[in-house]
């Protein structure tokens, strides 16, 4: 396991990518050397009451500059204490852990569907896919046109926008932008709330794409991040569960259940 | 940097361990998977809860952090005994620490077949019964009745000679009378206390956060508990006390060493602090220096000043 806890990462900037969102830029070469796309850290916070580490996607990496940075929204105490940061403070982080998006040097064309804050883990591999000059099309969906990451954020792909109010793009779900982005031996990358992966599915099984061509990047109630604590399960097909933390993040969409993942996480 | 202190201890029928500090089962798998790299400063480890038979465990949602805690329902999943002596404990066996095997039945015959497995698996260093896990169907029946737990507690006894630990639950009116039937049945040590059971509710879906309800609380929200009950138990048996519960700290281990316990298990921490081990021992050892004390067993307060309705 290529994985190692350090203690003192400094926080160099902090910002507002988006309305909802936050951005941190760390200094940490070591961690931006090992990062791939779709793998996440676990950082620890000091909010009050809170025990666990938080687990948060690479948002991006500058392996240069040594830089790796994370976007997250604010859901409780935890994501509160980080979003107060300031440029010179220190972060402890695990990492990087877990399977990252499995990526291909190839021709075929990559669809990114991002739902909400799901477009956290994208920008990385973004990266990657334009470094392999895979064509890329990416399809990004947030309830109104500010939740958007800005399209400087995604260089070089096709950007395809829906929005809950039609603010931006397409009015309404943004699994509805799949059937135009497919084209034949397309693979898809996704990453969202699991009713939006829902729906992904079930519209890539009207398609007819066979799902072991979508990766998912899950997200699940997570204790550990290591493999030790079994609390962050997602569903198995064919029963029994897979390990958000060290069979994912990113999972073949073939390999879980969906209707045990759907009741599991409101979907 | 002056010799290291002598921090051994001796859990009874030869388990010795060279450090106060275990890992809790649960917390540590079966020692493959942490990120620590240096097994060497684990006192032991004690394995997740192993079954009879592989057991997929509970549908999620299966954790939720609550204040200064976490509640789990994992549900015991494990690969089941076969697994246990073929794959992991020929491992062990070249490892320098002992690994003590978490054990759970939902009989008294499976918790015999378990050990009987077991003994004599190089590797295997000893048995902690678990008889208090609060998530699964019948699991805390044997550790809240003095009798039940005193017939599995005999019939593992009388199953190996390996040293047997037995685990005991807090969600009990008297733990003091669990503690002594399990000692009188044969037990070498007993580790207190397994979670408590809990629950909390996700008022945006309005429904419990966990699938299954309730769920095991753990983390420094029980210190105050487990602590008073590590005091209670030693102060009632004379067998060696492991205490567990919500420590996170060598501060923490040094409550319970001063209530009365030989040793510590960390649990929960490991999840956020996976090298957590070594530092508590550490912790300990600087304690004992700047203190001037010859050894752990000086720390206990029991039977020194204390209002004997503690």
């Amino acid at each position: 396991m290529s994985l190692s806890v350090r203690a003192k990462t400094m926080v160099l900037e902090r910002s507002t990518p988006m309305v909802g969102a936050v951005e941190l830029v760390l200094e940490d070469p070591e961690a931006a050397a090992a990062a791939k796309p779709g793998q996440f850290f676990q950082i620890a916070v000091e909010a009050q009451h809170a025990i666990l580490r938080r687990p948060y996607s690479v948002a991006w990496v500058d392996r240069r500059a040594g830089r790796i940075a994370f976007i997250f929204n604010i859901v409780g105490s935890g994501s509160a204490w980080l979003a107060s940061r300031h440029a010179g403070d220190q972060l402890a982080l695990i990492g990087p852990l877990g399977k990252g998006f499995t990526v291909e040097a190839s021709s075929r064309r990559a669809v990114c569907v991002a739902g909400g804050l799901g477009v956290a883990t994208f920008p990385c591999l973004v990266a990657e896919l334009g470094a392999l000059d895979r064509p890329v099309v990416f399809l990004q969906g947030a309830r109104v046109a500010d939740r958007l990451l800005p399209a400087d954020r995604l260089p070089g792909v096709d950007l395809r926008l829906a929005t809950d109010d039609g603010s931006a793009g397409l009015r309404g779900s943004v699994v509805q932008l799949l059937s135009r982005a497919l084209v034949a031996d397309s693979d898809v990358f996704a990453c969202g709330p699991t009713p939006m992966l829902r729906r992904l599915i079930d519209a890539a099984e009207r398609l007819e794409l066979p799902l072991s061509r979508i990766q998912v990047a899950l997200e699940t109630p997570m204790g550990c991040g290591f493999g030790t604590c079994l609390g962050c399960v997602a569903p198995r097909l064919g029963g029994g569960y897979l390990l958000t933390c060290t069979d994912g993040p990113c999972i073949r969409a073939d390999r879980i259940d969906w209707e045990r993942m759907s009741d599991a996480f409101h979907g | 940097m002056a010799d290291r202190l002598d921090l051994g201890v001796d859990l009874g029928r030869g388990l010795r361990l060279r450090s106060p500090v275990m890992v809790a089962s649960g917390t540590f798998g079966y020692g493959f998977d942490a990120p620590l790299v240096d097994r060497e400063a684990l006192g032991a480890i004690v394995t997740k809860g192993t079954t009879l038979r592989p057991r997929e465990g509970n549908p999620p949602t299966r954790i939720a952090e609550t204040a200064s805690g976490m509640l789990n329902a994992i549900g015991l999943q494990n690969p089941g005994v076969e697994q246990v002596a073929t794959a992991y404990a020929p491992r062990w066996a070249g490892w320098q620490l002992p690994v003590i095997v978490n054990v759970a039945g939902e009989s008294v015959e499976e918790y015999v077949a378990i050990a009987r497995r077991l003994s004599g698996v190089p590797g295997v260093a000893g048995f902690e019964l678990n008889i208090s896990c609060p998530n699964v169907a019948h699991g805390l029946q044997f550790g809240v009745d003095p009798r039940l737990a005193a017939e599995v507690t005999a019939a593992v006894r009388a199953t190996t000679p390996l040293p047997l630990m037995v685990k005991l639950t807090p969600n009990v009116t008297d733990i003091v009378a669990i503690a002594r039937a399990v000692t009188d049945a044969g037990a070498d040590s007993i580790s207190a206390i397994n979670t408590v059971v809990g629950m909390a509710i996700d008022a945006r879906h309005r429904r419990p956060l966990l699938k299954r309800g309730s769920g095991g609380l753990s983390g420094p929200a029980i210190k105050p508990l487990a602590l008073h009950a590590v005091w209670q138990v030693a102060g009632a048996v004379s067998i060696p006390v492991v205490g567990i519960g919500g420590i996170a700290s060598s501060a923490d281990a040094l409550e319970f060493l001063m209530a009365g316990a030989v040793a510590i298990q960390l649990g929960t921490v490991n999840y956020s602090h996976p090298e957590a081990a070594r530092d508590v021992r550490d912790g300990l050892e600087w304690y004992l220096r700047s203190e001037k004390l010859e050894d752990l067993a000086a720390l206990s307060i029991r039977g020194t000043r204390v209002p004997s309705h503690a």
